[in-house]
């Protein structure tokens, strides 16, 4: 903007900030991580269950004389997780994040999860201990070992009294009785990890599968199986180990460092031994099978030899003799017709030649009037043969007749 | 029950599975057979022999 230079020189005027602006100021301001998904302990004040469902509180402390507070807002939708009835003068843990609601300038912090002290704080260190363990690789997949399918001699690491041994041994001795190694520990009270611990690391090498075991409890009395030291104990077991901490719902550390979790104690039972009335049929199935399958090459044998001894039959040979003689007899056919149709032509020749010959013979020859001559046996052919006085005969038709040359007369 | 045992199951699931084999012959089917039997008599054996046996752990 231009200043106009007939105006004296005035303090600019200050700036002023709309409310949306200035509520932006402080939303940005808030968004630090040391005031964004932490856990705030304190004592609950003011508690105020709205029947919208939302709950109003401050969470309070006394430090040196002073009080402080900080207003919480809890909504119904994650109020509805809450496993414990808020009240005044209760103390506990709370995760959260510090938020300004803009539409009326609250700023609170505003709860996600909310736990009675005691308790939450232990829970706080089972995911602390979750976290470190797994970075230490103890929950790998890659570490998870199958368990032996036929064991000889079965671990058990739970109290010697109660009802969790008794299911055990009721489940293996009604499925696959077999032997069954006790290592007795407290499974509940400040010392019981140490003590599971060790049964757990004593029977390492000695069976052949370990249950870890303990009936069902609060988060307190499973505990000790979420503590760092049994964990560690049944990671490094080299025996194949299975978990059965308390109820199906409830999960503890232990069952993440096991090979197999079982939901119960006596749903362990059932998977480290099979049925043996199952193995057994198993075991029978075999015996038609291989049944079944001789009998298959038997008959496949017997019928190989029937198709080769109807192969090698006589009559087929008989047949094949027959098939040759007949053959052979079809070609003599052949032959013979072939010849006497030769002859036939044959003689038709012999006639014409016949016919042939009887014209020129003396016999028809004498029969026209002529005579041959004949002088001592031969054919007189010239006049030049003759002599005076010789004597010849005269054939001729119906005779012949003795003469003598009277004179002979060359031509 | 032993680890014996195991191998004898797997032995005889071997055992059927060559003698479901077509290219087996009649002659070595008819040994696997008589092996077979004997398997299985020993692991019914053995399944009927199992009992339950209960100690506590001596420490090493």
């Amino acid at each position: 903007m231009d200043q106009d230079p007939a105006v004296p020189w005035q303090e600019p005027a200050p700036v002023v900030l709309g409310v949306a602006e200035i509520s932006g100021i402080i939303s940005d301001a808030l968004d630090d991580e040391r005031l964004q998904e932490i856990w705030i302990r304190g004592e609950i004040t003011s508690y105020k269950h709205h029947h919208s469902g939302h709950r109003y509180f401050s969470l309070s402390e006394q430090v040196s004389g002073r009080n402080y507070a900080i207003k919480c807002i809890m909504w119904q939708s994650r109020a509805q997780g809450l496993d414990f009835e808020p009240r005044d003068g209760l103390v506990v843990i709370a995760l959260g994040s510090v938020q300004v609601y803009e539409a009326r300038g609250d700023l609170g912090f505003y709860v996600q999860e909310m736990l009675p002290a005691g308790a939450g704080e232990k829970h706080l260190l089972v995911e602390k201990w979750k976290k470190e363990l797994a970075a230490e690789g103890l929950f790998a997949e890659e570490r998870k070992r199958p368990l032996p399918a036929f064991p000889a001699r079965v671990g058990v690491v739970t109290a010697r009294t109660g009802a969790v041994l008794q299911d055990i041994l009721n489940v293996i001795g009604r499925r696959f009785p077999i032997e069954i190694v006790l290592s007795p520990t407290a499974v509940q009270g400040d010392l019981a990890h140490v003590e599971i611990a060790r049964a757990v690391r004593i029977l390492d090498g000695q069976v052949e599968v370990i249950i870890v075991a303990r009936g069902g409890g609060s988060f307190d009395d499973l505990f000790p199986f979420n503590h760092p030291e049994v964990v560690r104990a049944i990671a490094c077991c080299c025996t194949p180990v299975v978990s059965a901490v308390g109820h199906e719902v409830d999960h503890v550390l232990a069952d993440l460092a096991a090979d197999r979790r079982a939901p119960t104690p006596s749903a362990a039972a059932e998977l480290v031994v099979p049925d043996r009335a199952e193995v057994a049929r198993e075991v029978g199935g075999s015996l038609d099978r291989m049944r079944n399958a001789l009998e298959k090459k038997v008959q496949a044998a017997g019928l190989l030899i029937e198709d080769l001894k109807s192969r090698l039959q006589p009559r087929r040979i008989g047949r094949r003799i027959n098939d040759s003689r007949e053959e052979v007899s079809e070609i003599e056919e052949d032959l013979n017709r072939a010849i006497l149709a030769k002859i036939e032509r044959g003689r038709g020749e012999l006639g014409r030649l016949v016919a042939l010959l009887e014209g020129r013979s003396p016999a028809t020859i004498l029969s026209r009037g002529y005579c041959i001559a004949e002088k001592d046996g031969r054919v007189v052919r010239a006049a030049g043969d003759l002599r005076t006085g010789d004597r010849v005969r005269l054939r001729m038709s119906g005779g012949r007749a003795d003469t003598r040359i009277e004179k002979v007369y060359h031509e | 029950m032993s680890r014996k045992f195991e191998e004898m199951l797997e032995e005889l699931k071997e055992v059927v599975k060559k003698m479901e084999d077509p290219d087996t012959g009649l002659d070595e089917s008819i040994a696997l057979y008589e092996k077979g039997a004997a398997l299985i008599r020993e692991c019914e054996r053995k399944l009927a022999d199992a009992e339950l046996k209960v100690t506590e752990v001596t420490e090493k």
